[in-house]
């Protein structure tokens, strides 16, 4: 895999932490090619010094969406950390260590540290960091007025995610209430995390037991259409390719998954007297090019949405924040200066959602576009 | 192994007229001045880190003993006199987006990584300047210029990832180069640190200046041979209103060259002029739906920006004039449809892979009343050697990217595609034109230079660059 990248750069403009730092070797090319000369020669180089600098990913997943040969370099780098002997104990070490300077003492995620480690809870944690509390949230603002006929009397799944389920009740109520509106009448499914943090931590045997748990609940709800309001969820469960029997099936799965924001199309909306100044919204890294979040958003909103981010990550990355904070934190930066000081940002990932929290300035609320919803 | 770790060009050998004496590694010494002057991340010495350094491109490699990271001239102009007096090979870099290894480190030494000089210093509305720094990336000056609405036209295939100090390094062209020209005709004045560490300051922000040599030119494109530019003053011009696109098809090559010429005799000066030859059009055609009729066997592919008005104008003459070379279908493209057009132009890199699994691009440039006959003869080059030859490439300039498609890992196809090379560039050469339109010479073009520039040539540049870097510390091991 890592022998078909051709050395042209085209990932350089889309990699955040390139942007950041302007530290070449961070960059996907470099991982790409350290992973092939890795596999030519192996005295080369030192294997263990090589899993560690190419560790240092955020987990976009941007280069791979850019690349003409199709090289996964966020897949390379999650196979570097799994085939690392110690990268398990060093993670939970580090994450035990670390966790509650990192993020602060009054999070939920801080509270539900667990004492030993426990890998299949280790995904719903990486979306509870950065300091995410339960409180009270944004002030709602947008209210819904006429909900279409569309997709009334569906029936859907609706997979809403760690952080909704663990953490942001309100944006599950939210969900279910405009699930409602739009007359659909939302199946029982016990899901599992997505597996998207476990997946690129290179805990492979575990996200592939979540992602087939998951596959399970929407077959024997006999493949209904399921509704999501994470990115970072969608794009996980939309790469689910290698655990169907066939492509017709996976085919039929990629197509079920819906963005919740996607079924409000046709919804209107009004935005109150009490709404907030100026919004910007922040597009997650893993949304897909339709965005449909930012459509939903640029409709009802108008001139209050002033500002949009495009190639800017919110610097959560993953495990690679446990490791080297300091880089994830250039990014973030980034990210800020792009959004400047408006009143409330918005966006549509858990994980974004929580590190843009923990980082905003003072005057500045940021919270999933639920979260506006009256 | 898909690398030549050793940097002889395939099948050739070079030799050097007395060839300078360098640093043969670094010493304790030299690792303390560098980790000094560069503190923390400025100084890379591990393997791992410096792996990212080592090739370019081009995919040829080599490891250099240290890379740095300076954030400001007075940085280098302590590491060029450290440089000089120590013998030690220095090699400028930004992103490595080069197609011919000018950025590999060939004779180890130090690699200079400018991404860390990255500020947009000045966009001027008034003087229409903007004065950069080399690890900007081109596109972003060029959004900052639209925000003002002026705009910097030079656009590389990289204007994206690519920074303008590679740019100028090596005077990077583009599909607008028949109506803007290359890097060089936009670069107005530099400030650039030389061997031994004097600063040197040429041209500057005054749009016309004809004192002494033009030392700025002979900077552009001299691919970090001669010291390193650490700060650039570039001119802008007003932002087009609007633009349009034309795809046109054409039932053979030679049609389509009767109606490029048929276009300028008519007045009209594109600011884009690409073409397609019919293998092009097969490749694209397999990855997706291609605007041109069936049976086109080559196609030409039109820009023009101005007015609303100007515009309109000239489409409508383009048409016109494209007429008398009976084109099989006409597809022209406003605002969000343009794009659509360009797609085709855009897909032409990775559709070439599907097939074969390598290819040898190069980009040799003709006279333009010689296009269809270079054309003609590399697919003939091809065909002798039993492999696909892709041409396509900017037309208005005479620039051809002429694609050696092949499998590495077969090496009688490695055998026969550089002997297909070779070809290519003797005919370049017997058609009066270069090897190198865009890409230069670096280390994959270097053995051909002497076959293309006179001994008088050569034995001139030489001594340029001696006045410059007399130790020949910068960039050594490349062509010219």
């Amino acid at each position: 895999m890592s022998g078909d990248c051709i050395l042209c750069g085209k990932c350089l403009e889309v990699c955040p932490l390139l942007r950041a730092t302007g530290r070449e070797e961070l960059g996907p090319r470099a991982k790409a090619d350290l992973c092939f000369l890795l596999g030519d020669d192996e005295t080369l180089l030192s294997g263990e010094d090589v899993a560690k600098l190419a560790g240092l990913c955020l987990g976009c997943h941007r280069c791979k969406a850019v690349c003409s040969q199709g090289v996964d370099v966020p897949g390379l780098v999650a196979a570097l950390r799994l085939a690392h002997p110690d990268f398990k104990g060093w993670l939970w070490k580090t994450w035990l260590t670390h966790a509650r300077e990192l993020w602060s003492s009054t999070s939920l995620a801080a509270k539900l540290i667990p004492k030993n480690f426990q890998s299949e809870k280790f995904g719903p944690f990486l979306k509870m960091l950065a300091g995410l509390k339960g409180g009270p949230g944004l002030e709602p603002f947008l209210i819904p007025e006429i909900f279409p006929d569309t997709y009334r009397g569906e029936r859907m799944l609706l997979f809403a995610g760690c952080t909704a389920n663990y953490v942001q009740g309100r944006w599950l109520v939210t969900a279910l209430r405009l699930l409602d509106g739009l007359g659909i009448e939302v199946l029982p499914g016990d899901f599992k995390c997505c597996g998207g943090g476990l997946s690129s931590a290179g805990f492979d045997v575990e996200s592939e037991a979540m992602a087939c748990k998951n596959i399970d609940v929407w077959r024997k709800a006999g493949k209904p259409k399921m509704v999501l309001f994470c990115a970072s969820c969608l794009s996980s469960l939309g790469g689910y390719e290698n655990y169907f029997e066939d492509s017709e099936e996976f085919i039929s799965w990629q197509r079920s998954l819906m963005p919740l924001s996607a079924l409000l199309r046709e919804a209107t909306f009004v935005v109150s007297e009490k709404a907030s100044g100026k919004v910007a919204y922040h597009r997650p890294c893993h949304v897909d090019k339709a965005d449909s979040d930012y459509m939903f958003l640029h409709n009802a909103l108008g001139n209050r949405l002033i500002v949009s981010t495009s190639r800017e990550c919110c610097g959560f990355g993953g495990v690679m924040r446990l490791g080297t904070p300091a880089l994830a934190d250039a990014v973030n930066r980034d990210c800020w200066e792009k959004l400047g000081t408006p009143d409330v940002v918005l966006t549509g990932c858990s994980a974004c959602a929580a590190q843009l929290a923990a980082t905003a300035p003072n005057e500045v609320r940021v919270g999933h576009w639920l979260e506006i919803i009256a | 192994m898909r690398f030549c770790l050793l940097l002889t060009p395939r099948g050739r050998s070079r030799t050097f007229r007395s060839m300078p004496i360098y640093a043969e590694s670094l010493t304790s010494a030299h690792r303390l001045f560098l980790t000094d002057h560069f503190p923390g991340d400025g100084c890379l010495l591990s393997q791992e880190g410096m792996a990212a350094f080592s090739a370019d491109a081009s995919q040829e490699r080599a490891m250099p003993w240290a890379v740095v990271r300076p954030e400001n001239r007075g940085q280098i102009e302590e590491l060029l006199k450290w440089a000089d007096s120590e013998r030690m090979p220095i090699y400028g870099r930004a992103r490595g987006t080069g197609r011919v290894g000018n950025a590999v480190p060939t004779h180890g030494g130090v690699v200079v990584s400018m991404l860390g000089m990255n500020r947009i210093l000045d966009v001027d509305e008034n003087d229409f300047v903007a004065v950069v720094q080399p690890g900007v990336v081109t596109g972003d000056l060029q959004a900052a210029c639209i925000d003002r609405k002026m705009m910097y036209p030079p656009d590389p295939a990289s204007v994206k990832y690519s920074t303008l100090g590679g740019n100028v390094s090596t005077c990077a062209g583009g599909l607008k180069a028949v109506k803007y020209g290359v890097t060089r005709d936009w670069v107005m004045g530099l400030e650039s640190v030389l061997p031994g560490g004097k600063v040197l300051r040429t041209g500057g922000r005054s749009h016309k200046n004809v004192v002494g040599l033009d030392l700025t030119r002979l900077f552009v494109g001299s691919n970090g041979k001669l010291g390193l530019v650490t700060e650039i003053i570039v001119k802008l011009i007003p932002l087009p209103e609007t633009s349009a696109s034309v795809l046109v098809g054409f039932s053979d090559l030679r049609s389509s060259m009767d109606g490029a010429r048929a276009v300028f005799r008519s007045g009209v000066l594109p600011a884009a002029c690409e073409f397609m030859d019919k293998v092009t059009i097969q490749a694209v055609r397999q990855v997706g739906d291609v605007p041109l009729a069936a049976n086109a066997q080559a196609a030409l592919l039109f820009m023009v920006d101005g007015s609303e008005a100007g515009v309109e104008a000239e489409v409508r003459q383009l048409v016109t004039a494209l007429n008398e070379s009976s084109p099989v279908s006409v597809e022209i493209g406003r605002g969000k449809d343009e794009e659509k057009i360009w797609a085709v132009r855009r897909t032409i890199s990775p559709a070439a892979f599907r097939i074969r699994p390598n290819k040898f691009a190069e980009d040799i440039s003709v006279p333009r009343g010689t296009v269809a006959e270079a054309v003609e003869r590399a697919h003939q080059i091809g065909e002798e050697c039993g492999l696909i030859v892709l041409c396509f490439g900017h037309l208005g300039d005479g620039n051809i990217h002429v694609n050696i498609m092949h499998d590495a890992s077969v090496p009688d196809e490695v055998v026969r595609a550089c002997r297909a090379k070779d070809a290519v560039f003797r005919l370049a050469i017997e058609l009066g034109g270069t090897i190198s339109g865009e890409h230069g010479t670096g280390l994959t073009k270097a053995s051909f230079v002497s076959e293309q520039l006179s001994q008088e040539e050569i034995g001139l540049m030489t001594s340029i660059k001696q006045v410059f870097d007399p130790n020949s510390i910068m960039n050594p091991g490349k062509g010219w």
